[in-house]
């Protein structure tokens, strides 16, 4: 505080240093220079611990070692591995994998917690009880205890490939894991995937334009009829050429195991089954708040107009609750992905488990290997965000 | 045509009015059994909800085998009901870990102190709140470690730790008599001590008094422990329940601090300490645990200096803190957020600077509209700290998975995993009750 009196002494030259400081923009510089110089400081420290451990290790810091061969295998993987392969496809593989469970975790994980969040508010208490029951259970015991729990007492316990489970010679479950036919094709899946990638882009841009005309005129001219009409005839020669290049692969008993068709090993299913309960209550819970969010008077407008339960809920009540649903469901699919790590407890090979685990194992390049890791689900959940921000700005009420 | 009906309109009867249905038959019927569909469903509940609580009560007790001495003698007596004789015998594993037998009414103790030294907040007459709470996180961990850990005082025991473990036992013996005082309707304990200590200093400052009575205890309380020896444990022989508490309330406590100071850093209107933040919050958010937790066990080995090897514990702790620090930021931020500007304006109207607007007016305001996510990140906290058991802490999760390897009890899994699986919801559902509650106080407060 300043007492301006005018027998103050003149101020020395500390005093104006100090009175300097006390200037709010002074003082930001100085705060952030030595905020910026601590931080530089520590990293600079850490570093150069870290030079002087590597050496001794008699390491090098380089991201080279992705291009050697890995040398050890994975226990499962949906795009083609072998020992041989180089570390950089080990990358890919754990990617893979942990993709493809989150993405099985996500689309059984929000289908059943939308039944359990709408069972969750319906007028029978039993029902809505037991939807209560099943949710306060399933989310306050951990995840990992959870996986482990299906892994070790389900799947573990199944019985071996030769007494196990059969169901119409095409399904085989035991406790190695699931087993069930797939189609081989002879064509290559890239000239596939891109031909159904081009048909499903011009199904989208045709019906876009319908509704743009629908919307314009009221009517749809004949031109995208014809359209129509020419794409469905693409899409049938597509399917006979296929179709006619497509072989069955029938999982079938081979001495000790079971051999052909597609496989899923238990630590998938456990993982997958665990993962999928979790994130279902969750998204129950996001359900249910997302459908109370919504004022009683739409209910009772939606009587009014005679409008049954059912399609009250149809056509009032979830396109409403879509809005206030979606932010949290996208913010649970991103924790969904980041929780398929979990699935490393069991020996699932996804990508903390084959690459930060093994690999780092293997080649000692922690630095690297971590940072990599942590990079990809940096990446990832940067995507899910953006796209949850396009899309809500895409429900949003706008206001005209 | 369509005014010629509108003529015609006839209203419909008004309905009857609402009587009241008290009848609990009536009840049921109306919400269970309206319809057919929803008798049919209710019919199905009720099928489904016996058929799964017979099914566990015939294994977890009618057929369960309590007293055996290995899992095939369970088997023997009977082998479709839950063998808890393995459980019983590793019980004071799953609680203690390798914590040596008869050392364990230490951790009992400490954990006790720990909780004692909390209870006088309950009370309702009691001044000082505030001084326990941070007394307890500042001064309590030293008390604790020393009861957890052992060793003598000037040999194991550091001398920073000895002084500290000192002052948090002086601190508590006059927390107990400040307590007993207001209890009992009497001015505070610094109030009282005014007199005594009014002919020594100049002034009455009564908490000149109050801190050298606590000096003169703690240097009496040292005294007294120097004279004990307690047999020292390491680190990695803790396990069990123990650790896992140790590990979550180390989280639940650190995270408060670094998340507000991670919080303020990010609402900062200087450019470099608002991307710092932001950027190690984000980071920390966009991964997952395991990831934070296996960066902290590698990483932290290299970027040490060779020989400073912390122990796992240590590194776990730090990447719990971290992780814990960064979620709570988030909570805490939103909470500022929700604080209207004319608050800050009226702090700076009184002239408070920037840490006094902020620790005085703004974070108490912030951190009570928080208290539901606080109380949310708190129990995933708690959740998460089975974790560490993938890195090989031996925590409750691992202990529990290791009596499937005990040669007595081998492939035992269910039964261990289903005992803490029922401690954890009964922690955990406790919480979320219990954070149910307070909101509801809170409200019922404010309006």
């Amino acid at each position: 505080m300043n007492f301006i009196s005018p027998s103050r002494p003149k101020p020395g030259i500390a005093h104006s240093i100090f009175s300097c400081l006390n200037k709010d923009s002074t003082r930001g510089v100085v705060i952030q220079a030595a905020t910026l110089g601590l931080v530089l400081a520590v990293l600079l420290y850490l570093f150069s611990n870290s030079a002087q451990n590597l050496d001794r290790l008699g390491l090098s810091f380089g991201f080279d070692f992705l291009q050697t061969t890995a040398g050890f295998d994975i226990s499962w993987s949906l795009i083609a591995y072998d020992p041989s392969m180089s570390y950089w496809r080990v990358f890919l593989v754990g990617i893979v994998n942990t993709l493809f469970l989150s993405f099985c975790v996500i689309v059984f994980g929000t289908l059943i917690g939308t039944i359990v969040g709408i069972l969750r508010l319906s007028h029978n208490p039993l029902v809505s009880q037991l939807a209560r029951c099943y949710v306060e259970v399933v989310r306050n015991v951990p995840l990992l205890i959870q996986i482990i729990f299906w892994f070790t007492t389900v799947f573990s316990a199944l019985p071996p490939p030769r007494s196990g489970y059969g169901f119409a010679g095409l399904i085989f479950l035991n406790n190695r894991g699931f087993y069930m036919p797939s189609a081989v094709s002879d064509m290559s899946g890239w000239l596939i995937a891109a031909v159904s990638l081009i048909l499903l882009g011009t199904l989208w841009f045709l019906l876009r334009s319908i509704r743009r005309q629908q919307r314009q005129n009221g009517s749809v001219s004949r031109s995208y009829r014809i359209a129509f009409a020419l794409w469905g005839l693409v899409l049938c020669g597509m399917a006979l050429i296929v179709g006619s290049s497509l072989r069955w692969s029938v999982p079938a008993l081979q001495g000790f195991n079971i051999e052909g068709g597609m496989f899923l090993p238990s630590a998938f299913g456990a993982a997958f089954i665990a993962m999928t309960v979790y994130r279902s209550a969750a998204i129950a819970e996001t359900v249910r708040a997302g459908m109370e969010s919504i004022s009683k008077g739409q209910h009772e407008a939606a009587a009014t107009i005679g409008f049954s339960r059912f399609q009250t809920l149809r056509l009032i009540l979830i396109p409403q609750a879509v809005r206030a649903i979606i932010p949290p469901l996208a913010n649970s699919w991103l924790v969904a992905t980041k929780d398929s790590s979990l699935a490393v407890a069991i020996g699932f090979p996804e990508l903390v488990s084959v690459f930060m685990q093994t690999s780092v194992n293997q080649t000692g390049r922690a630095i690297e290997i971590i940072s990599m890791v942590m990079g990809f689900y940096v990446v990832v959940s940067l995507i899910i965000s953006y796209l949850l921000n396009k899309y809500n700005a895409h429900v949003q009420i706008k206001a005209r | 045509m369509s005014e010629q009906k509108l003529k015609h309109f006839v209203p419909t009867p008004p309905r009857l009015p609402a009587t009241n249905e008290q009848n609990l038959l009536r009840r049921i019927q109306k919400r269970c059994f309206n319809s057919i569909g929803n008798s049919l469903l209710t019919i199905s509940v009720l099928v489904l909800i016996y058929y799964v609580a017979k099914s566990f009560l015939d294994w977890a007790v009618f057929n369960a085998v309590w007293n055996a001495a290995t899992r095939r003698e369970c088997m023997d007596i009977s082998p479709d009901g839950a063998c808890w004789a393995g459980v019983i015998d590793w019980f004071n594993g799953l609680i203690y870990g390798r914590y040596p037998d008869e050392e364990q009414w230490r951790v009992n103790s400490g954990v006790i102190m720990a909780l004692l030294w909390l209870l006088p907040l309950m009370t309702r007459r009691i001044a000082y709140r505030n001084s326990i709470l941070i007394s307890w996180i500042t001064l309590y961990p030293f008390l604790g470690a020393y009861m957890f850990l052992g060793g003598t005082f000037g040999q194991d025991v550091g001398i920073i730790h000895m002084i500290f473990t000192s002052l948090a036992a002086g601190y508590f013996i006059l927390l107990y008599l400040n307590w007993m005082l207001c209890a009992a309707g009497q001015p505070s304990l610094p109030e009282r001590l005014t007199p005594l200590t009014s002919k020594l200093f100049r002034r009455g400052q009564h908490m000149n008094g109050f801190l050298l009575v606590w000096a003169v205890l703690s240097i009496l309380c040292g005294g007294v422990l120097a004279q004990v020896h307690l047999e020292p444990v390491p680190v990695d022989r803790w396990g069990g329940l123990f650790l896992t508490l140790i590990i979550a309330s180390f989280a639940i406590t650190m995270s408060i601090p670094v998340g507000i100071l991670l919080a303020l850093g990010r609402r900062s209107k200087l450019p470099v300490i608002h991307w710092l933040s932001m950027m190690l919050i984000e980071l920390v958010r966009a991964v997952p645990l395991i990831t934070v937790l296996f960066m902290a066990v590698t990483l932290l080995p290299i970027f040490l200096p060779s020989g400073a090897e912390p122990d796992k514990l240590s590194q776990v702790l730090f990447a719990v803190c971290l992780f814990a620090g960064a979620y709570m930021a988030e909570n805490i931020r939103g909470g500022l957020q929700a604080i209207p500007d004319g608050q800050y304006e009226a702090a700076q109207t009184l002239g408070l600077g920037y840490w006094l607007t902020m620790g005085l007016i703004i974070l108490p305001q912030a951190m009570r509209l928080m208290i539901p996510n606080i109380m949310t990140s708190f129990i995933s906290m708690l959740k998460d700290t089975t974790l560490v058991s993938i890195i090989g802490l031996f925590d409750i999760m691992l202990m529990a998975r290791n009596i499937a390897n005990d040669k007595n009890w081998i492939g035992l899994h269910t039964e261990p995993l289903a005992l803490i699986s029922i401690l954890f919801f009964v922690m955990c559902y406790g919480m979320s009750q219990y954070s149910l509650n307070l909101e509801k106080r809170l409200k019922a407060h404010r309006s």
